[in-house]
């Protein structure tokens, strides 16, 4: 499925701002800001500058918090969007409750205590945002994530992503399998499983460097019509719509 | 339609030596299931798990059926499947029509190397016009190179069927696109090999066993209710991005 870019232009703007550039200028932003977030059961709120809004915003971390402050702008970042940028691009750091939260492995622990699947999705998450692409939830979707080349705001999403490993249950029986290709096909995107293996050994799970072993194997989900398909080989003729095999016989 | 005559072992392999080029088909103002006399006519070898075709008429027969020794048999599904379309009769030993609830019953036993699911794709797929043929089972003696120690032919018919039911997750048929100038004796690579893979959808490592020795992209079939749904299941690398 190529690309579908949302207006004229908007190709070309994206090869101009690619979006490993945006993800560098906000690396540097951040760092020299000494951003800090604020960790909580479910998410990070990070107090940011209104110009490294507009860069998370650019490269889609976070979701900006309305509020009248105009000073300072919150963004409310997932647990893999704010530890992406906390071990991957090592731009932020976080606190909770007001106390600093030095060690990498103790805030990886506390992620993986409130959601035990975060190893898994982070990892799903880590694969694709370091192929640049731009990720978002997929809830709408139902779906983990959403997957777009560049900006949303140039391109539609191309695959809705469901994270796959050795004991999730996810798509195990073929009405899952119906229903996530045909919402996947409804909003014209194709379903893209990511399964995460390796790392059977539990207690590795106890540190981020656990990240190391898994390995991310992409697969796209599609259906396929055989009444659409019957004239698309480029080797035989054109036939006409053959309902009983006596067609056959017509030259 | 000209078909060469590519076997040089046999002179009688040509296919089609065999069949009548016989216009008796009146199908253009019938009903589309009107069972007509003077239908083909195949006999039910059970040893074989096929029936070996004594009478052909139309063309049907360059899809359907395989040649050994410059006979043609075919399976189970392409018998149960002309016979539904009222174009076969399948005869016992005794001359006896077998009546469509014995072929049923005969797909239903699973002793012919297809069962239920497998003759709902097969059925789907022909009434839309694909050509299918059980997966890595050659239209002609040509591919066929299956010599047992007797010699016989037969055997290498009835090696084939114990290939069928392996395990859940299997390639059943291959499939060639709605084709007038098919060739049994070339018919050149399946656009897609048609598999099964049991009660739920086929595990990544299914599917990478099958395309790891298959070249032909896969399609697993699921079959509810009496609806046949494809699904591709594809290994793709998406690119890294500027």
């Amino acid at each position: 499925m190529a690309p579908r870019w949302k207006w004229k232009g908007a190709e070309a703007k994206a090869l101009a701002e690619p979006i490993s550039k945006s993800v560098s200028e906000l690396q540097l932003s951040l760092a020299k800001t000494e951003s800090t977030g604020s960790l909580s059961s479910c998410n990070v709120l990070l107090a940011v500058e209104p110009e490294q809004a507009e860069l998370l915003d650019r490269c889609c971390f976070g979701r900006l918090v309305l509020s009248a402050e105009k000073v300072k702008k919150w963004i409310q970042l997932s647990f893999e969007e704010a530890f992406y940028l906390l071990y991957i691009l090592k731009c932020i750091k976080l606190s909770r409750q007001g106390r600093f939260l030095e060690s990498e492995v103790e805030i990886w622990m506390y992620m993986r205590t409130k959601r035990p699947n975060f190893p898994v999705f982070f990892k799903a998450y880590s694969h694709l945002r370091s192929k640049n692409w731009v990720l978002r939830s997929g809830l709408q979707y139902g779906v983990d994530f959403v997957a777009y080349r560049h900006h949303p705001s140039l391109v539609h999403s191309e695959y809705s992503v469901l994270v796959q490993s050795g004991d999730s249950d996810r798509l195990r029986v073929w009405s899952d399998v119906h229903c996530a290709v045909r919402l996947s096909g409804s909003v014209a995107k194709t379903l893209l499983a990511l399964h995460v293996s390796g790392n059977s050994n539990r207690e590795d799970l106890n540190l981020p460097t656990c990240l190391g072993n898994y390995r991310v194997e992409e697969q796209t989900i599609s259906r396929w019509s055989p009444e659409l398909s019957r004239e698309d080989d480029e080797t035989t003729s054109p036939k006409p719509k053959v309902t009983n095999v006596s067609n056959l016989k017509t030259p | 339609m000209e078909e060469e005559c590519w076997e040089a072992s046999s002179s009688s392999e040509t296919e089609e030596a065999w069949f009548a080029a016989d216009d008796d088909e009146e199908f253009h103002s019938g009903p589309k299931l009107q069972f007509r006399v003077g239908s083909s006519k195949a006999r039910w070898v059970t040893e074989l798990g096929m029936a070996e075709v004594e009478v052909k008429r139309g063309k049907l027969w360059t899809t359907t059926g395989i040649v050994r020794t410059g006979k043609t048999y075919c399976f189970i599904e392409e018998a149960l499947y002309l016979s539904e379309i009222g174009e076969l009769q399948i005869l016992s030993d005794d001359d006896a029509v077998i009546p469509l609830k014995g072929l049923y019953e005969m797909v239903a036993e699973e002793k012919s190397g297809c069962c239920w699911e497998s003759y709902e794709v097969y059925r789907y797929l022909k009434g839309l016009g694909y050509i299918l043929g059980r997966h890595r089972v050659p239209w002609t003696s040509k591919g066929a190179e299956i010599m047992t120690p007797s010699g016989e032919e037969e055997d290498s018919v009835t090696k084939l069927l114990g290939d069928m039911l392996l395990s859940d997750a299997r390639a059943v048929f291959d499939v060639y696109l709605p084709n007038s100038r098919f060739k049994k004796s070339s018919p050149g690579e399946p656009s897609f090999v048609a598999c099964l893979s049991g009660d739920s959808p086929p595990s990544k490592d299914d599917v990478r066993a099958l395309q790891s020795r298959i070249a032909a992209p896969l399609r697993f079939c699921h079959i509810s209710q009496g609806r046949v749904s494809f699904f591709s299941f594809s290994s793709i690398d998406l690119p890294v991005l500027p």
